[in-house]
């Protein structure tokens, strides 16, 4: 901030915020008693406001610029007024004083007064701070305070209507302000130290620069309605209730245009010297050519807009756009000329303060009409001069002021820009720029159509309908707040002197640009004939168009939706919430396609799993004992359980014959039998335990050497044969029991009772006999019979001894035969391990069984643990040799 | 800046009077759940009464450590307080009070509340042992520790939601933690026991694909619990399924401390420069970014307002990623001053979401039509922290925004500029149609009609509502006053960057 020396240090800025601040915090409380306390409140504090910035005139006057700071945010929001913030500050709190005073009267007919009068002054505090922000942090601090909390004063009635047109206002304005952040943190990239002053030069690039413009412009320009971002304004400026349409109309929508104004004006361009070259300000200049495009097209599809409204409120607001495109024209033709922009600015800044005193009293006038017979459309109304002969004055003069008649302020204004757009025209030529020039003369033809329109419709002429007793010009606040707005109309029109020397050319000095066109201004051009002529095409424009708007019905046209920006937001902002529901419903089809995967992963790894365990059994079963496949396997198992069976049938069989044998002879001695029975179950169960084993024996055999297609289709037929075989059993039993009884050894006949039924038996004969006759043919068959023959017994082991193999040859042999020979004993050993019978049924068998498989898998881990072992030890000897 | 040691005994405080607190819980349930409240209180209060005496301190550069407890003759375990560690111990400390206090409130008529409390305190011991860590092990220590002893208080309610959501959760932070152990094996492999300071514990001398292992690790460890986008799917589920006030802690502090291990791997451990040289940040700061804006996208359309804001709590969470990732010095501020001020509006918007379902059982969006009638200093308390949230000033999140914003042009990154704004204008997107909703929008008659005829909550959960509201805009508009966390966050900042 070094360049501003003279900068002068006074409070009243942060006074000028915290008053209302303050202030608001009392309307309700105050509200509470009495609803007039809380009115004289407000109007006070409004009113102290206007005292506070008229004090700051002075100071400025003396310093240029006078600065303050508070503490908080980032460390401290400064405060600098120079001569254009005190503008601003000035008619922002003039207007809102008139406001306030004419809510007074107006609220009457609206609820939640405490309410508007709180947000009313907090928005004020907000608008001040913005204006006279002196760093761009508080600039975008009170920049968003202002759009957030008017969000309040917009939805004020609650309709539906105005609920749709909150809506709008506050995406846009929330926009906006993220636009407006993001341009501020790229200014400071390019080297702005935050201060509202010039950006060096050398920081960043063309792009980042052009980007930093371009998201200001947006951020500030949907606060100022400006083309292509204006489509809020006309729908949010109407539903509020009328003194806040005119401080929304009037005012807020002036710090936009204060934004875009600081944008061109003081932060792109060069260094505060008056002796620059034309380059320095090349940057400044295409800017500024961008906002006076916008300005042109905003100001002429204003206007061309208003010409179709019915409602006059509507018609106002977008007139509010069409004059925010002057002002914007202005701006940028002074950004566009740039060290010798004065005239753009005066005017630019000129129509800001006009237009803010017009267009507030326009909205309280109709408001005003509104208060007293609730009706807005322009063509139900009429003839109300005579009704509301005060009302009828002050709105007549804003409508001058506005369509520019001479000794009214509009006229001061739009000529200083007129003249602005004629000269950037005739500094490089560009003939676009005359186009630009004829535009401006159009739309004031229309600016003036439309408002001869408003006061044809609504004044003069015949009353559409009835009129009630109540209609009549509105209570004294209502008048004063008007009053005084058409007072200052009139004033700025007749000495436009006040402004253009009392501030325009200080302040214009103040920051290095050439003031002496506006003195030029004053004495040659200010009510010369030239200007009077342009004012007189225009309103030759606005007849024209007006009456042959009313005789072929033209003001009743209305373009296609799609026409509109507006549709285009609406069709984007909705295609976006589509994005986003269809973007959530992929991720949640993601979620339960993934949940639904990981389920499919474990089911399936389980059974997997389970898969690969079996194999792995089967696996280990195969290396262990060289015993049949799975299948087999499950075979044999199903064999032992069988004849496990039938084993058991077997004793019960010969303990029941016993016992029928007992019956018979009731002559045998009660105390022998018991005994008797014992010892006959003792010889069957040795015997049908040997049978089993001696059928199993003989299946696991057949199995082994390849039999078992012929083994498994007879199996079932062959046992349920073999019942014939317990009669002999039981008959030896019984005969051998006495003996048995008597303590005499009878091994020796039961084995020859053995050897009896076994040869009768002929299990393995049996098998072949019942099997169906191709097992030869089957190539397993085949092999299992070649397989046997290749199998070394001793005499082969005889035989290779003789043949003279080398020791080690012999013992690999003799060792392969041996393991071989072991697991053969030991599967057909192991048939008959367990031989309890206490226990009963198949689960017992089964389990036995499992317990031997699972014997055997141990083993088989076991030995290859310590196999791993053996191999570690191995290797640390290798090592360590 | 030198930097002092000063051991303190208050160090180890800090942790112990919370497992005081957590021990005496049982005992006092017995005797008086008055009794047991005021206990509580005080535990937390002194904890946060400590965290807040670091910070003067610390400002003028001291780091306060104690050499806790040897475990092995060359790892001790060691408590440090530097300024990252202390501005995170103190926003945990204070949150955890403003949740606790909610909590006697909330908590009243639950079942298993001994249980609740003692976790509750525990974790809270945990969360203190994470930020005053000073070296890795310890780090690893309690974070695993505050990991999975948070299961019960994320299955509290036990309801069969709530235990799908602590199996999800329990799931994923153990596979985080796993990694993050591996990390930490692998860098005490390559480094050994080292102090956490901002030299970093590795170097580039080491083998640069196991410095990238350890980094991902770390990245990958820690980004389960800060909810990195491909990572965070455990959030959605474990916030609505807790109780309201742990919610709050467990967005506000349990996703930050995610965050505050990545802050730790990268300023730490790595230190600044090696990962310059690595140029590794890149792929974070992309994957931070997506995290912003699709979570932010998938937030817009979740009816049950608890999993909308921990869809938020991701993309915020993703902010600070972003904001460490970008290797600058205002980004970092920007980053860590996030992790406070984040704590602080999340948490108040989960103790509204908690009072909605106490006190009118509203759990969804599109029932809170007209609510503000019947609850307006609720939904003002959410109104603010959704304001804030999107970065209106002067409210915290605006002190976050603007510092990462800064900081994003300070490395040459404008691109991330539309990152943050379009984080930002989807949080407005997400949350203000809430705030819409509650002040504008007519109540559907049926609601209105029906039982739950409920009203603003006792104080006793109002007061911390308001209380971590008005935090909300103290922590913006005040943001510069020394001692707030953005002066720390700055101060951490320029340590790590070595200004």
């Amino acid at each position: 901030m070094e360049e501003f020396a003279h900068a002068g240090f006074s409070p009243i800025p942060a006074l000028m915020v915290l008053v209302p601040l303050v202030g608001a915090l009392l309307m309700r409380p105050l509200g509470k008693r009495s609803e007039l306390a809380r009115d004289i409140a407000a109007v006070a504090i409004s009113g102290s406001v206007v005292a506070l910035a008229a004090a700051l005139v002075p100071l400025v006057e003396e310093y240029h610029r006078v600065t303050c700071y508070l503490p908080g945010l980032l460390g401290r929001m400064h405060f600098t007024v120079d001569s254009f913030g005190m503008l601003f500050a000035l008619f922002t709190s003039f207007v809102w004083f008139c406001s306030t005073l004419y809510s007074t009267g107006y609220m009457k007919h609206e609820h939640a007064r405490d309410r508007y009068q709180t947000v009313s002054l907090v928005v004020l505090a907000a608008n001040i701070g913005v204006v006279l922000a002196g760093d761009l942090v508080t600039l975008y601090l009170f920049f968003e305070a202002l759009g957030l909390v008017a969000y309040l004063l917009v939805v004020h009635t609650e309709t539906d209507e105005a609920k749709k047109a909150s809506i709008k206002y506050f995406w846009m304005t929330v926009l906006g302000g993220f636009a407006l952040v993001g341009g501020i943190l790229i200014t400071y990239a390019l080297g702005s130290t935050g201060a509202i002053g010039p950006i060096p030069l050398e920081g960043g690039s063309e792009a980042l620069r052009w980007t930093a413009f371009v998201l200001l412009v947006a951020g500030f320009g949907v606060k100022a309605g400006m083309l292509p971002v204006h489509v809020w304004l006309p729908d949010a400026h109407p539903v509020a209730p009328s003194p806040a349409s005119a401080l929304l109309s009037g005012v807020m929508i002036k710090a936009g245009a204060y934004g875009i104004f600081r944008v061109v004006e003081a932060l792109f361009r060069p260094t505060l010297s008056e002796e620059l070259a034309e380059e320095a300000w090349h940057l400044t200049s295409q800017f500024g050519l961008v906002i006076l495009w916008i300005g042109v097209a905003t100001m002429f599809i204003g206007v061309v807009l208003a010409l179709g409204q019915h409602n006059a409120k509507r018609m106002l607001a977008y007139h509010s756009v069409s004059q925010m495109g002057f002002i914007l024209a202005g701006i940028g033709a002074a950004g566009y000329l740039g060290a010798h922009g004065a005239m753009g600015v005066a005017g630019g800044l000129y129509h800001v303060v006009n237009h803010a005193l017009f267009k507030a009293c326009l909205f309280l006038g109709v408001g005003a009409v509104f208060f007293r017979t609730g009706e807005l459309d322009m063509y139900k109304l009429g003839g109300l001069w005579k009704r509301m002969p005060m009302t009828f004055v002050f709105t007549a003069i804003a409508a001058a002021g506005i369509t520019g008649v001479p000794l009214f302020n509009g006229f001061v204004s739009k000529c200083l820009i007129h003249h602005a757009i004629v000269e950037a025209w005739e500094l490089h030529g560009l003939a676009s720029l005359g186009v630009a020039e004829k535009i401006y003369i159009v739309t004031c033809g229309g600016t003036a159509c439309s408002f001869i329109k408003l006061i044809g419709f609504v004044f003069l002429g015949k009353a559409k309908q009835e009129y009630g007793p109540e209609v009549k010009d509105p209570p004294v606040a209502m008048l004063a707040g008007m009053g005084l707005l058409a007072a200052f109309i009139i004033a700025l029109g007749l000495r436009p002197q006040i402004l253009i020397d009392g501030i325009f050319t200080p302040g214009l000095h103040a920051w290095a640009l050439h003031p002496d066109i506006l003195q030029e201004y004053l004495h040659e051009y200010f009510l010369s004939p030239g200007d009077l002529m342009s004012v007189v095409i225009a309103f030759a424009i606005g007849f024209t168009v007006f009456f042959t708007g009313i005789r072929f019905g033209l003001f009743h046209l209305h373009p296609p939706k799609w026409f509109g920006v507006d549709y285009w937001y609406r069709r984007t902002a909705h295609g976006f919430l589509g994005f986003t529901r269809v973007l959530d419903r992929a991720y949640g089809a993601y979620l339960s396609h993934a949940s639904r995967g990981l389920r499919w992963l474990r089911v399936n790894y389980r059974a997997e799993s389970e898969r690969l365990e079996r194999q792995w059994r089967r696996f280990v079963v195969t290396i262990s004992t060289g015993a049949p496949g799975p299948r087999n396997q499950h075979f044999i198992q199903r064999a032992y359980v069988l004849l496990e069976r039938e084993r058991q049938a077997t004793v019960r069989y010969a303990v029941t014959t016993v016992v029928r044998w007992l019956r018979d002879h009731p002559s045998f001695g009660e105390e022998r039998r018991q005994p008797l029975i014992d010892a006959a179950r003792d010889i069957a169960t040795y015997m049908a335990g040997r049978l089993q084993k001696e059928r199993m024996g003989v299946l696991s055999d057949m199995v082994r050497t390849g039999e078992i297609d012929v083994v498994r289709s007879a199996f079932e037929s062959v046992v349920a044969d073999l019942t014939e075989f317990r009669q002999p059993v039981a008959h030896t039993a019984i005969e051998l029991a006495e003996r048995r009884m008597a303590g005499e050894n009878v091994l020796r006949e039961i084995s020859a009772a053995m050897n009896r039924i076994v040869s009768d038996e002929r299990f393995d004969l049996r098998l072949r006999e019942a099997a169906p006759r191709q097992y030869m043919i089957g190539s397993a068959a085949h092999l299992g019979q070649t397989a046997r023959q290749a199998l070394p017994t001793p005499a082969t082991l005889r035989a290779y001894q003789a043949q003279g193999l080398s020791r080690l040859e012999r013992a690999a042999k003799w060792s392969t035969d041996i393991a071989r020979l072991v697991v053969e004993t030991m599967t057909q050993e192991r048939v008959s391990w367990f031989m309890e019978d206490r226990l009963d049924a198949a689960s017992v068998a089964l389990t036995r069984r499992g317990i031997q498989r699972y014997a055997r898998d141990m083993s088989f881990n076991i030995a290859v643990i310590v196999l791993v072992l053996l191999a570690f030890l191995l290797a640390v000897a290798v090592g360590n040799a | 800046m030198e930097s002092q040691l000063t051991t303190s005994v208050l160090v180890p405080l800090a942790f112990l009077l919370p497992i005081l607190g957590a021990v005496l819980v049982v005992p006092l349930t017995r005797e008086s759940p008055r009794a047991r409240g005021v206990m509580l209180g005080v535990c937390v209060a002194a904890t946060a009464g400590i965290a807040v005496s670091f910070v003067p301190g610390v400002l003028d550069g001291t780091v306060y450590e104690t050499y806790l407890l040897q475990l092995t003759p060359r790892i001790w375990m060691y408590l440090r307080v530097d300024a990252l560690g202390a501005l995170f111990g103190l926003t945990a400390s204070v949150l955890w009070l403003l949740a606790l206090v909610y909590s006697l409130g909330y908590m009243a008529d639950e079942h298993r509340q001994s249980r609740y409390y003692a976790f509750f305190m525990l974790c809270l011991a945990w969360t203190m042992g994470v930020a005053y860590a000073g070296n890795l092990l310890t780090f690893l220590i309690f974070y695993e520790l505050f990991s999975i002893l948070t299961y019960p208080l994320v299955v509290h309610e036990e309801t069969p939601d709530a235990m799908a959501a602590g199996t999800k959760y329990i799931i994923y932070i153990l596979i985080g933690g796993s990694l993050v152990l591996l990390a930490v094996v692998f860098t005490f492999f390559l480094a050994g026991d080292q102090t956490l300071t901002t030299a970093g514990i590795l170097d580039a001398g080491m083998d640069h694909t196991s410095l990238l292992v350890i980094f991902w690790c770390f990245v990958a460890g820690f980004g389960v619990k800060a909810a990195i986008m491909p990572l965070h799917g455990w959030v959605p589920d474990a916030h609505p399924a807790a109780p309201a006030p742990f919610s709050a802690t467990l967005s506000g502090i349990m996703v930050a401390a995610g965050c505050f291990g990545i802050m730790r791997a990268v300023f730490n451990v790595f230190g600044v420069e090696l990962l310059a040289e690595l140029d590794v940040m890149r792929w974070l700061a992309y994957l931070a970014a997506i995290t912003v804006v699709v979570a932010a996208l998938l937030a817009v359309n979740q009816d049950n307002l608890k999993r909308r804001l921990a869809y938020s709590t991701i993309s915020q969470m993703g902010y600070v990623t972003l904001g460490v990732a970008l290797l600058g010095e205002e980004a970092t501020a920007g980053a860590l001053v996030h992790v406070a001020n984040h704590a602080f509006m999340k948490g108040t918007l989960f103790l509204c979401a908690g009072l909605l379902i106490k006190q009118v059982g509203l759990r969804n969006v599109s029932q809170l039509a007209g609510i503000a009638r019947r609850m307006p200093v609720t939904m003002a308390a959410f109104a603010v922290a959704a304001l804030g949230m999107i970065g209106t000033p002067p409210l915290a999140g605006f002190v976050s925004k603007w510092y990462l914003g800064l900081g994003m042009l300070d490395v040459d990154q404008p691109l991330y500029l539309a990152v943050l704004l379009g984080g930002a204008l989807l949080a407005a997107i997400y949350l203000l149609p809430i705030v819409y909703a509650a002040y504008f929008k007519e109540p559907a008659p049926l609601a209105e009609r029906s039982e739950r005829t409920g009203r603003e909550a006792p104080l006793t959960m109002l007061v911390p509502l308001v209380v971590a509201a008005a935090l909300t805009v103290v922590l913006g508009a005040a943001a510069a006053v020394p001692g707030m966390p953005l002066s720390l966050a700055r101060l951490a900042a320029q340590v790590v960057f070595g200004g």
